[in-house]
């Protein structure tokens, strides 16, 4: 382990916090005392129960999402000393290495719900434009669906152990935040299909992309392959791409989303140039 | 339903999908392979071409020649593989980079870098080309255009009638030509070698890390043999003495006389040095000299 000798008595968190959406943002500054083995999420714990800032003012406490606390969830991802991971991963004795103070910030792409918090909901919507699923329901029993190979498998297992956590898109150059109020006299619904219309219309991002990968490799899945590539070559499809790769590198799962998108973009060509030509789909 | 404010690539606007929106992924296709034909495919037989000259002008002339036998179907041909081509190209790259936010600090990776780098040297490929189609070829070969728009601006200075001696003497009008020149080749042939690494990838042809890691191997060797080549040509240029010049450009008069004769090269004068025996205004035995106007 690391050694716990030469670490401070105390150490600085900084904080840009954020109380509502669309209200302007600040810092704040917490001390806290130094304990070997701490994580993001419970220093963040420390903050609440503390709700004092470094110069010993009583303030609010910061508010953050978390879920299972094993890196598997994606709810507590956030901006750690400039780089987007899971704050229940990030282990503090690694974050003091470089110095007394961790900065935390929310996700910038997504819209702040409050302080750490933020809404994630485009990236759940990507996961329904691309039909990131296989239809297996009915009223009777489909019966044993068709056999996957081995190989198949390995490829498929690491794609599936994404969480859909945003550090891909978050890193992502070419996908901007999207951030809507509404607007006067519309109702909940206009207002949410407005959010999906929009949404749909941007890059969808690497994690679904990837998805797509998934479940078109899946035996089942491949039945639908045709429409989910269809999704990818709409508006805000994989065409975004601009080959930065920075999601393969943020990934924490290490999926290889550059991989996939690689895959994905050969095959929305063939299924255009099928589509174009009035071919069949392709008999998997 | 759709007249509503919506967020696209960074700015809100409020209208039904565009033509541009409808058509993304056919826009986006076709730009990615337009870099690679006709314009990359283009851009390398002009590096090669050009690069002909450090060796020997006499070489390059006969080349120029051989793109010129094409005679009046030359501009046809000129603007349908690779002006058209290359504005799409530039226009649309344009368009779709305004609106990226580069983040090249926060995530200081080779490929994002690369990233970044594309972008860059993109907009300087746009202007320099933009300027170098002026200063060499003149954008258009209208007489008049030519005489009181592109002479007067330092433009339409090369003559493929003349290639080696007037392209020497238009590389040599300042040192900030060839400065020029340098840092233009090379965001060309960056933008080139890196967009073919990403094409790669974008139409699915590397797909697996080690496959890719390879690619960019591949192109970063593609970079090294353009930018040299890009490189020699302008050494060539720069380095050419007036003696060499006066000679170089006798030897291409020489030339043109027998292709002339052999019916190889169409007579136009507006393709003569202004320094050649042939040049408009001077005395000459090819053709009346007010056929200038024809072309």
């Amino acid at each position: 382990m690391i050694a716990h000798a030469n670490k401070p008595k105390t150490f600085f968190v900084k904080i840009l916090r954020q109380d509502a959406p669309g209200k302007p943002s600040y810092w704040e500054k917490f001390e806290l005392d130094y304990e070997p083995e701490l994580n993001v999420i419970s220093v963040l714990q420390k903050i609440a129960a503390k709700a004092t800032t470094a110069g010993g003012q009583k303030t609010t406490p910061v508010c953050w999402d978390c879920g299972c606390l094993e890196e598997v969830c994606g709810a507590c991802t956030m901006v750690i000393n400039n780089k987007v991971r899971q704050s229940c991963s990030a282990l503090v004795d690694k974050l003091l290495e470089d110095g007394r103070e961790i900065e935390l910030k929310p996700m910038s792409k997504f819209p702040v719900v409050r302080d750490l918090y933020v809404d994630r909901s485009r990236m759940f919507n990507a996961l329904k434009k691309v039909k990131a699923w296989i239809p297996v329901d009915g009223y009777y029993d489909l019966g044993p669906g068709p056999k996957q190979s081995r190989g198949d498998q390995e490829m498929a297992y690491p794609l599936s152990e994404c969480m859909t956590c945003g550090c891909c898109v978050e890193a992502c150059p070419q996908y901007s935040k999207i951030e809507l109020t509404p607007n006067v006299g519309e109702t909940p619904e206009e207002f949410e299909d407005r959010k999906v219309d929009t949404f749909n219309r941007n890059f969808v991002g690497a994690a679904a992309i990837s998805q797509v990968a998934l479940f078109n490799l899946n035996p089942t899945g491949k039945m639908n392959a045709g429409e989910r590539l269809d999704a990818l070559t709409e508006e805000g499809g994989i065409q975004v791409c601009g080959n930065a790769q920075n999601c393969v590198a943020v990934c924490p799962k290490k999926i290889p989303l550059t991989m996939s998108i690689g895959r994905i973009g050969r095959a929305v060509t063939f299924n255009t140039l099928r589509k174009w030509f009035d071919r069949p789909a392709k008999k998997h | 339903m759709r007249r509503q404010a919506r967020r696209w690539k960074g700015s809100v606007v409020s209208s039904a999908p565009s033509f541009l929106e409808r058509h993304e992924f056919l826009l986006r296709r076709l730009h990615s392979l337009a870099g690679l034909v006709p314009v990359g495919a283009y851009m390398m037989v002009h590096l090669a071409v050009n690069a002909s000259v450090f060796g020997s002008p006499r070489i390059f002339q006969r080349l120029v020649f051989h793109i010129h036998s094409l005679g009046p179907v030359l501009p046809l041909v000129e603007w349908t593989f690779i002006f058209l081509p290359i504005i799409f190209h530039g226009a649309f790259g344009l368009f779709i980079t305004t609106g990226v936010k580069p983040n090249i600090e926060a995530y200081p990776y080779n490929s994002n870098l690369r990233y970044t780098l594309q972008r860059a040297t993109g907009v300087i490929a746009f202007l320099f080309i933009f300027w170098h189609v002026f200063h060499m070829h003149g954008w258009f070969h209208n007489h008049f255009w030519v005489t009181y728009v592109a002479h007067p601006l330092m433009g339409a200075e090369f003559s493929p009638y003349n290639a080696g001696s007037s392209a020497a003497l238009a590389m040599q009008a300042s040192f900030l030509v060839p400065v020029l020149y340098t840092i233009g080749i090379l965001a060309v042939v960056f933008h080139f070698s890196n967009g073919l690494f990403t094409l790669g990838i974008t139409w699915g042809i590397w797909i697996s890390p080690t496959a890719q890691e390879r690619a960019k191997l591949l192109a970063n060797v593609v970079f090294v043999i353009f930018a040299v080549a890009g490189m020699a040509s302008i050494v060539g240029l720069y380095s050419m003495s007036q003696e060499k010049i006066a000679e170089v450009r006798a030897e291409e008069d020489e030339a043109y006389k027998v292709l002339v004769e052999t019916g190889d090269i169409v007579p136009n004068p507006e393709k003569h040095s202004p320094l050649s025996e042939y040049a408009p205004g001077k005395h000459s035995d090819a053709e009346e000299s007010d056929v200038e106007e024809g072309e």
